[in-house]
């Protein structure tokens, strides 16, 4: 009996090998995001542990000020001085004490004049320690004078650099020329840890260059003496520097602390790359679902017959149970597979951009959740259907076996209730009445989804009915037509699986052009600037140019307004938030700054603007005293000015320049400049170029470039999430080749008929392929009609100004064409078959 | 023998072969016919006979072992997917036992199906002919699910006709209708070739169908063994009993 119905089951390889294609692929993507992920997070613990395998206990400055969220952690904080290390030298059981400098921002200039850039890696630069067991040098010497440097391995490889060449370093200071003097490398044969590239100076020169301050150093390595343990050796360093003003950590807990700020980036890079697997698993249940309701129906006379001959109805579940677990078993393990090859070409593949990697991590808890959950939603899949069929009667089963559809209605209404709640639950949100997102705006959204997929088979007809018009002048095409409107549930539930891909995208890119638009309205509506200098965004955050260049754009001739702005993140009243450095006069014309109160003037040092948010918070009044607490200027007192009407460009206090020099860089990031007259601002471009040639980190451009550079990262992004969300359309199209395969074979008589009338080959093909196209139109259009939706939703409860509505047509239109595209590709196997079926054996199919 | 122009449809010695070694079957063995225009022709014989497979290698539905076959002036015989495409838009027109209607067209819309795909205009007093004489005026618009076995094979009959192919051919057309049903099909087939000089073959094993038709042909064990022309009912099945009579005969 049960082999009778597994022999059903084979019957139909094709389609099993498709809808199993669906569950490899989800279950690839979803393992491979974690084993890469878990591959390159065990590659920086091992790193780290290396780095730190010769430091028993490490002292570091303390300092309050919060980290920069522009990046730049490795960027000096506070300082340890010469007195203390003297003091550490004397702590009993320390048997080296190792003061080091190390920095990020050490810009090596290639060959080309540009700064050699890392992905995302430190460009440190530090002292050279004599001594040190973890670095050696490979060729050449260490640097003994001022004007010598040795460079890793890894920068002399991607500059071309020998021994004994002259290179240039930016650092604190513009660019310096130093000679290298020799090549080092890390132990083990490394030419980086991690991707960082790393300039070492001289002490003296590493600690004016890389801290901009004589004498001092960033941290302190000790090492125990033989007999002391880490913890005794911290706990005795703790006592002789204390705990206020100097951090006192083990090697281990320097590792950990290291590896922990990469672990939650990476942890982010897995649930990311695993949600996509799993929307790609979703779209392949709709797949499964989909076949083993075909199948089940088709069998659903051999099933009866099986229960009239007193085969209980759980002997039916349990063979289609059976069945599913073996697929989903089967499939999941080749996806595992797949996936684990998969993580291991991803992290190779990071790894020669200079991420560390080892051998693949495989933990079991991941290889068990991706079997799982493969299976598991495979068999949810095919047991619905299975439910539903075995609870026909057999004898109704048995009398008619091609049962007309069921009636739509239940469905439809059902949909339109889910519809209706969701929407009730986004307009909760919108008006603020309920403030829980997850319920809000995750359920919501769900609910409208789930809502659609409901409705759509009762659109079906409708829908296709429409855009077949085009089609329908032609016999293939209005054929194909009618064959859509068939089976209504086949078409949308098969629709379904692409609309959840589309759905997402395009609710994603309507959300991304209303920030660009808004971003754009916001740049052209308030700033009033002709030229722009600004740091480049990969350049990292120690770029930047002195502000003091400000003063020669001032005396170009046409240049009527100009300022710097150089930014940080400060501790201003007892909070964390960015400040601001910039000239108040010029800036009043160039992003229209206004007073609320107080004077809105050019500052002196200890003198502060506010803005009308941060005043409101700390309901500060012009005339008031604070304090600010700056990373390298420690904290100093304030005094309030004036307060800035709301604006749209500068949103953050603004403080002098002379307190911008506790900063972490002494760089301005950007700098704007007005012309008197548009006809001068390529002369003036002209010569603020030649003001900045020397300095291969920044750019002279206008507003608009700029804009388009700002906004490109959103396109980046975008791009990404699309290439993500191609796998499910990839699952989705699996899914039409499958319904056109089954009704292909389902229509076997008709389709012979109509070549017996004197169809040709060709025009099978295009009916197949009409029937096909409109399946993904169909899918396509729900898809971006819902995501439209959705989005235009996500931005009504947003709002703010840097969102302005903003339907991307383009993407749209792209989108449908797509769609058939993706039709036409999924009808190719189904139409070589209708094409290729014997006229004869077609004509007297049963 | 005369030309091939004066034959509706010719097979000249025509040999179908199927399978190979133990499992070999000889369908027809060398079987030459002249199909004459504007005539009925029944083919019988008892099952096994051969009967469809003669009839698929004449309208070109199947491929033949050996020997030729001619329509018209076009021979069948090798070609290409693409000829016989051609032909079986302009030349043939086919019955089935099985009806073999699009379910998702109308009456009207199967019945004209053949001149669509081929993107040809129906020739309106032709067409208004037809569905009269079929007595489908009423019907148009239905779906074949809605219309009784009857009504689907007179459609069916319409949709050959509505082409005027050279030559229609019918394999079994009234094996699934109740006798009254039947009878109006074979009146329908037989006042097209009287009234209208439409061409026919008809595959039957009914003496009673066979008795419609102007010439029948009795087929046994792949071969023709004899004919009657202008037969009565009784005639036909006199001869089948013997037929039978020389089977057994020969079986012993
Ligand atoms: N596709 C086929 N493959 C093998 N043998 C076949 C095939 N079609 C028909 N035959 C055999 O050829 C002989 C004639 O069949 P057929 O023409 O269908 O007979 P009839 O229509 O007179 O009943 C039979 O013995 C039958 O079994
Ligand atoms: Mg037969």
């Amino acid at each position: 009996m049960l082999k009778a119905m597994l022999r059903g089951l084979f019957a139909h390889k094709l389609r099993l090998i498709l809808s199993a294609l669906a569950i490899v692929l989800g279950t690839a993507f979803m393992s491979a995001a974690f084993v890469s992920g878990d591959t390159i997070s065990r590659g920086f613990t091992d790193l780290f542990s290396t780095v730190n395998e010769n430091i028993d206990v490490q002292v570091t400055g303390k300092s309050d000020v919060p980290v920069n969220p522009a990046g730049g952690e490795g960027l000096v904080t506070a300082l340890v001085p010469q007195s203390i290390v003297d003091k550490l030298k004397t702590v009993d059981g320390a048997q080296t004490v190792t003061p080091q400098v190390v920095s990020d921002g050490a810009r090596v200039i290639d060959k080309n004049g540009k700064a050699i850039a890392t992905t995302g890696a430190p460009r440190l630069g530090g002292a050279w320690v004599d001594g040190d067991p973890a670095v050696e040098i490979r060729e050449g010497n260490p640097p003994r004078a001022a004007d010598e440097v040795a460079i890793t391995a890894n920068l002399a490889k991607t500059g071309e650099f020998k021994v004994g060449d002259t290179i240039e370093v930016i650092t604190l200071q513009p660019r310096q020329k130093f000679k290298v003097s020799g090549i080092a490398g890390y132990a083990g044969g490394r030419d980086s840890l991690g991707g960082e590239t790393f300039v070492f100076f001289t002490l003296p020169v590493a600690q004016e260059l890389m801290l901009g301050t004589p004498g001092m150093y960033s941290n302190v390595d000790i090492k125990a003496a033989s007999g002391v343990s880490d913890g005794e050796l911290k706990r005795r360093v703790e006592t002789a520097i204390g705990t206020t003003e100097y951090k006192t950590l083990t090697g281990q807990e320097t590792a950990d602390a290291q590896a922990s700020g990469i672990q939650s980036f990476l942890n982010v890079f897995k649930i990311a790359l695993s949600v996509f697997g799993i929307l790609g698993l979703i779209t392949g249940a709709f797949l499964i679902f989909n076949t083993f309701s075909m199948l089940i129906a088709q069998r659903t006379r051999e099933l009866a017959l099986y229960r009239s001959f007193g085969a209980s109805r759980n002997q039916v579940l349990n063979s289609v149970l059976l069945e599913s677990i073996l697929l989903g078993l089967v499939a999941s393990l080749i996806g595992l597979g797949l996936g684990v090859l998969l993580g291991w070409a991803m992290t190779k593949l990071l790894a020669s951009s200079g991420l560390p990697s080892g051998s693949v991590v495989l933990k079991p808890a991941v290889a068990i959740g991706t079997l799982l959950v493969g299976t598991l939603i495979t068999v949810l899949a095919a047991l619905i259907p299975a439910l539903r069929a075995s609870r026909v009667a057999p004898i109704e089963a048995m009398r008619d076996a091609a049962r007309p559809d069921k009636p739509l209605r239940t469905m439809t209404i059902a949909g339109l209730i889910t519809l209706a709640v969701g929407i009730v639950l986004l307009i909760l949100r919108g008006t603020k009445a309920v403030d829980n997102n997850v319920i809000t705006l995750g359920l919501g959204s769900f609910l409208i989804f789930i809502g659609a997929v409901m409705l759509a088979p009762a659109l079906t007809r409708p829908i296709t009915g429409a855009i077949g018009k085009l089609v329908d002048w032609a016999m293939p095409g209005r054929l194909g037509v009618r064959n859509t409107g068939r089976n209504p549930r086949r078409t949308a539930l098969t629709a379904a699986a692409l609309m959840i891909g589309v759905t997402l995208a395009t609710g994603a890119a309507v959300f991304a052009s209303s920030v660009k638009a808004g971003v754009t309205d916001l740049f052209r509506s308030d700033l009033n600037a002709d030229l722009v200098i600004a740091a480049d965004f990969a350049s990292g955050p120690t770029a930047g140019f002195d502000p003091a260049i400000i003063n020669q754009v001032k005396a170009i001739p046409g240049v009527t307004s100009a300022t710097a702005i150089q930014s940080d993140a400060v501790r201003l009243n007892g909070k964390d938030g960015f400040a601001s450095a910039l000239d108040v006069e010029p800036s009043k014309t160039l992003f229209g700054l206004k007073a609320k109160s107080g004077d809105i003037r050019d500052l002196n040092a200890g003198e502060v603007i506010l803005n009308d948010a941060f005043a409101t918070e700390t309901g500060l009044k012009p005339g008031d005293s604070t304090t600010l607490v700056t990373a390298r200027g420690g904290e100093s007192p304030l005094k309030v000015v004036g307060i800035l009407q709301p604006n749209q460009l500068v949103g953050s206090p603004v403080v002098s320049f002379a307190d911008a020099q506790g900063f972490r860089v002494p760089v301005a990031q950007q700098g704007y400049v007005k012309v008197a007259d548009p006809s001068q601002v390529d002369a003036v471009r002209a010569q603020m170029k030649t003001l900045v040639a020397d300095n291969p980190e920044v750019t002279v451009t206008d507003p608009s470039e700029q804009l388009k550079q700002s906004t490109s990262f959103l396109d980046l992004l975008l791009n990404v999430l699309n290439v993500l969300l191609g796998l499910t359309v990839l699952v989705a199209v699996l899914g039409v080749i499958n319904t056109l395969l089954l009704s292909v074979f389902e229509r076997t008589r008709e389709l012979g008929l109509l070549r017996a009338v004197g169809m040709s080959r060709s025009k099978m093909g295009w009916m197949v392929a009409t029937e096909s196209v409109l399946i993904s139109l169909l899918g396509a259009l729900l898809g971006l009609i819902v995501g439209t939706g959705l989005g235009i939703a996500l931005v009504k409860i947003f709002g703010g100004d840097f969102l302005k509505l903003t339907i991307p047509w383009g993407f749209l239109i792209t989108a449908l064409i797509g769609a058939v595209i993706a039709g036409l590709v999924a009808a190719l196997l189904p139409a070589i078959r209708a094409a290729r079926l014997n006229v004869l054996q077609a004509i007297s199919y049963e | 023998m005369s030309s091939p122009i004066s034959a509706a449809a010719r097979a000249a010695d025509v040999w179908k072969v199927y399978g190979s070694g133990e499992a070999q079957v000889i369908a027809l063995r060398g079987v030459s016919l002249e199909i004459e225009r504007g005539k009925f022709t029944a083919i019988m014989g008892p099952s096994g006979s051969g009967k469809s497979t003669l009839m698929h290698c004449l309208a070109g539905l199947d491929s033949v072992t050996r020997g030729q076959v001619i329509i018209g002036d076009t021979v069948v015989t090798g070609l290409g997917d693409s000829g016989l495409t051609k032909l079986r838009r302009e030349k043939v027109g086919f019955i089935f036992q099985q009806f073999n209607l699009l379910p998702t067209l109308t009456a009207e819309e199967n019945i004209l199906l053949p001149l669509a795909i081929a993107g040809r205009k129906p020739d309106q007093e032709w067409y208004q002919t037809v569905i009269q004489t079929v007595g489908l005026s009423d019907r148009l618009k239905h779906r074949p699910t809605e219309l009784s076995g009857g009504q689907q094979q007179r459609v069916a009959c319409a949709r050959a006709l509505a082409a005027r192919p050279e030559v229609i051919f019918a394999d079994e057309p009234t094996g699934n209708l109740d006798s009254r049903s039947g009878a109006d099909i074979l009146n329908f087939l037989r006042r097209s070739v009287t009234e209208y000089g439409q061409t026919i073959v008809m595959v039957t094993h009914d003496a009673n169908a066979a008795s419609y038709a102007d010439r029948v042909v009795f087929l046994a064990d792949g071969q023709i063994v004899d004919e009657l022309t202008d037969p009565s009912a009784d005639a036909v099945l006199d001869r089948i009993k013997r037929l039978d009579l020389s089977v057994q005969a020969a079986a012993e």
